[in-house]
């Protein structure tokens, strides 16, 4: 898995020069070596973005700039882009639809604890109905369930900082009751 | 209809706005509003809007009139007679999201609004589309609590609507059209806005969201013809600090550590810059001495006091304000250094009150997240007393810990945005409440840069029984007349008319009229989606109407629908 990353993230480093002055659909081409041609991530931490919400996505890609969101990935990718260029290709990746990733739905009892949990704290309040998101509001319905694990563990320990409101929510949670959503919301 | 649903159609509509600045720019793009029927209203004046409490044909202001009684001077619809009231029409709008709107009646025209700030003008008589306006949204919005709108206002012939993406607007109150817009403030620092404007003198009063993001609050007015900024109040003044109150209003202790913020203080200085305080309920106006009075929310971060030293002023108080310079007059503040969020949202009413001697004076009623309403003497914002509480209270008030401390009443009150309804005769002030066990965590961070700043969190606590209710309370003793329980938490108004009833809803689609006096139950109806937007009543010809949405609520999470339902008499 992550010799593929490598890999990959290779390539883009190659790729990353040239791709500033390109269109955003080039530049959106960069993008799919990683999270997928076709709206599926090529590894299962790695994130869906298409159909994501826009104002989420540009959010994310200032803050991987600033660095105020970690990812050796990510960071040195945007290093470059200007805040037009993060607007663009969030407006782009938000038009497409969201891909079907196939993941099963979670059983009865591991939905009932995901539901519990999720009116204790009221993620719907922030992610909407059906978690759909909006505006700066990331949708996490049927986002892969490996990446929702991780990030919701990085907000936990605050290894994900962009927001420590998320991490507050997260840490008021039980780890038990988080795994419970991580598999209820993949399966959305 | 979910978001690309919205986004298809705002596509549809058009290319909206980008600017950068503050100022306002005329808007030519013609297609962003669809007009089908025509709208033959009369300009809506001042005078009429002076005397919109003693107009049964119009309601003109989301509560009815600038004193923000929502009593309804109309009595067709009595107690005798309200059993036989049924649906006249319903109206469905394009957006199935959280339903707040107000809707306000202009010359047999109803405005109305929904989630993602559309508009709707519809024949209030059939329920009729005249035209409907689809806001572009920028791609950044930054809200708490659902992508909501309360309403508009029409002064003249414009509809005054603010968005979630922080822009204040006219729209031709004929076509939808938009005649000018603003940017209020940046939506990438926390900035929202979900309130209806107050149009009074030419001026727009318009506060914004924000408390969870680390804002600065503002009640601001802009010119009502060009939209520019006419005055701004910050909310939280450069010295914040206050005078280190221990006790809340009722005089209980808050367990402040005055020594650790007197160092923080020391160490850091004054917290105003990024204090919070949102104001999201409209302002009442005193038109006889131009004041205006309002309320202002939770400080920022909302659970974590250690970054802000002091009484943080003037969240979680009522404020006045001169109307036509935006000076301070007064204030009163209910919560210092709040640490639970149960700050002061349901918009305040004037109402002539009985004072400490028992004289009847000018006063401004207000309920709060902790269950009390509270009675002031406008002249000079001081308390005079407060209600018995309408919901269970505990432990108040227990710091917040790391793995959360128990407190009651929860995080969203008591009484929310909701808006009050009075009944000057009956000296009484109908609230709707919410009971929900919490427990209150805190977790200090950093100021984020106009991400979520919550400080912790609040938990409903599992398993414990959630209930709501709705409470008549004699403003002149403080003491609760009656009281009916509802099987859950309430939130979205109440209205009381001249026909001895009060009128509201609830998150499981029941609408109601009760026996103003008494509470009794004279009439239901069940929406299919929660009934969580204030109901309003007027007049078409010689039948008068009630009407209220029924959208379900994004806060508490009730059954979403897309109804405008108007009932009348058979
Ligand atoms: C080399 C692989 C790779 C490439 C190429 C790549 N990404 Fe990523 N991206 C990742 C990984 C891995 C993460 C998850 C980081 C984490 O776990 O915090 C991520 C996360 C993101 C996120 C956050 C999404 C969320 O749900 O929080 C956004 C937005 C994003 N990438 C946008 C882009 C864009 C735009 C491009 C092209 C310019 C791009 N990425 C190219 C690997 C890649
Ligand atoms: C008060 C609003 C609020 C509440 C309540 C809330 N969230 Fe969030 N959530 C956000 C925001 C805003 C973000 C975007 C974070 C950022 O800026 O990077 C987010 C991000 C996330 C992400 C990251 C998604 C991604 O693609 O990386 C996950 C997962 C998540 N939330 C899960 C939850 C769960 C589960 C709950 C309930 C237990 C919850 N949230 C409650 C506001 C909220």
């Amino acid at each position: 898995m992550l010799g593929k990353l490598m890999t990959c993230a290779a390539v883009v480093l190659m790729l990353a020069s040239a791709a500033r002055a390109e269109t955003i659909e080039e530049k959106a081409q960069v993008c799919a070596g990683c999270h997928g041609a076709d709206g599926k991530p090529i590894d299962k931490t790695i994130p869906v973005l298409w159909g994501q919400t826009a104002g989420y996505i540009y959010m994310q890609l200032r803050d991987f700039k600033s660095a105020a969101r970690k990812s050796e990935i990510m960071e040195p990718l945007v290093s470059e882009f200007q805040r037009d260029d993060m607007l663009a290709l969030a407006e782009y990746f938000s038009q497409k639809p969201w891909p079907d990733l196939g993941q099963p739905r979670a059983p009865k009892d591991v939905a009932a604890k995901a539901l519990a949990a999720s009116a204790s704290i009221g993620c719907p309040a922030c992610h909407l109905d059906r978690f759909q998101g909006d505006g700066t509001v990331p949708r996490l319905a049927g986002q892969g369930r490996d990446y929702l694990a991780k990030t919701i563990d990085d907000f936990r320990t605050r290894a994900r900082a962009n927001n420590p409101g998320m991490s507050d929510l997260m840490q008021a949670a039980s780890p038990e009751d988080l795994t419970a959503l991580a598999d209820y919301l993949a399966g959305l | 209809m979910n978001r690309k649903g919205l986004a298809v159609i705002a596509a549809a509509v058009g290319a909206g706005l980008l600017s950068s600045a503050a100022i306002a720019q005329e808007i030519t793009n013609k297609d962003k509003q669809s007009v089908i029927g025509n709208v033959n209203i009369a300009p809506v004046t001042q005078d009429k809007l002076n005397t919109a409490d003693k107009s049964t044909k119009d309601f003109l202001l989301t509560n009815g009139n600038y004193a923000q009684t929502r009593f309804y001077p109309g009595k067709q619809i009595s107690r005798d007679n309200v059993k036989n009231l049924r649906v006249a029409w319903i109206f469905q709008t394009d957006v199935k999201e959280s339903l707040e709107t107000s809707p306000i009646v202009v010359d047999g025209v109803m405005y109305v609004t929904t989630s993602f700030s559309h508009v709707y003008a519809l024949d209030a008589k059939t329920g009729k589309q005249l035209w409907h306006y689809a806001h572009k949204m920028g791609p950044i919005t930054v809200y708490c609590c659902g992508p909501n709108n309360r309403g508009v206002q029409v002064l003249n012939d414009r509809v005054y609507l603010a968005t979630l993406d922080s822009k204040l607007m006219a729209l031709n109150a004929k076509t939808g059209e938009v005649v000018w817009s603003t940017n209020i403030a940046d939506p990438e620092l926390g900035y929202s806005e979900t309130m209806a404007p107050t149009v009074v003198n030419d001026k727009v009063l318009i506060g914004t969201n924000g408390g969870e993001y680390g804002i600065r609050g503002f009640m601001r007015a802009y010119d009502a013809k060009t939209g520019k900024l006419v005055w701004n109040f910050d909310t939280t003044p450069e010295n914040s600090v206050g005078v280190w109150a221990t006790k809340d209003a009722t005089g209980r202790d808050m367990h402040r550590d005055i020594q650790a913020e007197k160092d923080m203080l020391a160490k850091i200085g004054d917290p105003y810059a990024k204090l919070g305080g949102g104001v999201w309920q409209n302002p009442a106006v005193d038109l006889a001495t131009k004041r205006i009075y309002f309320v202002v929310g939770n400080p920022s971060p909302d659970l974590d006091g250690s970054s802000r030293p002091g009484d943080n002023l003037y969240t979680d108080s009522l404020v006045a304000l001169d109307l036509d310079t935006g000076k301070y007059v007064c204030h009163f503040q209910y919560i210092a250094h709040d640490v639970w969020d149960l700050d002061a949202v349901s918009p305040p009413v004037l109402l002539n009150v009985k004072g400490k001697d028992g004289k009847v004076i000018p006063g401004v009623i207000h309920a709060g997240k902790t269950g009390h309403i509270y009675v002031h003497d406008r002249k000079d914002c001081s308390l005079i007393r407060f209600s018995e509480a309408m919901v269970p209270q505990e432990n108040m008030w227990t710091l917040p810990t790391k793995d959360g401390a128990r407190m009651l009443p929860g995080a969203n009150g008591g009484v929310e945005w909701s808006p009050i309804a009075t009944d000057p005769a009956q000296e009484l002030a109908y609230a709707i409440n919410l009971h929900q066990p919490m427990t209150y965590h805190v977790q200090s961070s950093p100021y984020p840069n106009g991400k979520l700043w919550l400080g912790g969190a609040f938990k409903v606590i599992p398993g414990e029984q959630q209930s709501g209710n709705i409470t008549a309370v004699n403003y002149n003793t403080g003491k609760i007349k009656w009281q009916v329980k509802t099987p859950e938490p309430m939130i979205g108004g109440i209205l009381a008319t001249a026909g001895g009833l009060v009128f509201t809803g609830e998150g499981n689609g029941k609408f109601a009229a009760y026996n103003s006096s008494n509470g009794k139950e004279l009439w239901s109806f069940h929406a299919g989606a929660g009934v969580n937007a204030p109901p309003s009543s007027y007049m078409i010809g010689k039948k008068q109407y009630i009407v209220v949405g029924a959208g379900g609520n994004t806060q508490l999470d009730y059954k979403r629908g897309n109804n405008i339902i108007a009932f009348t008499l058979d």
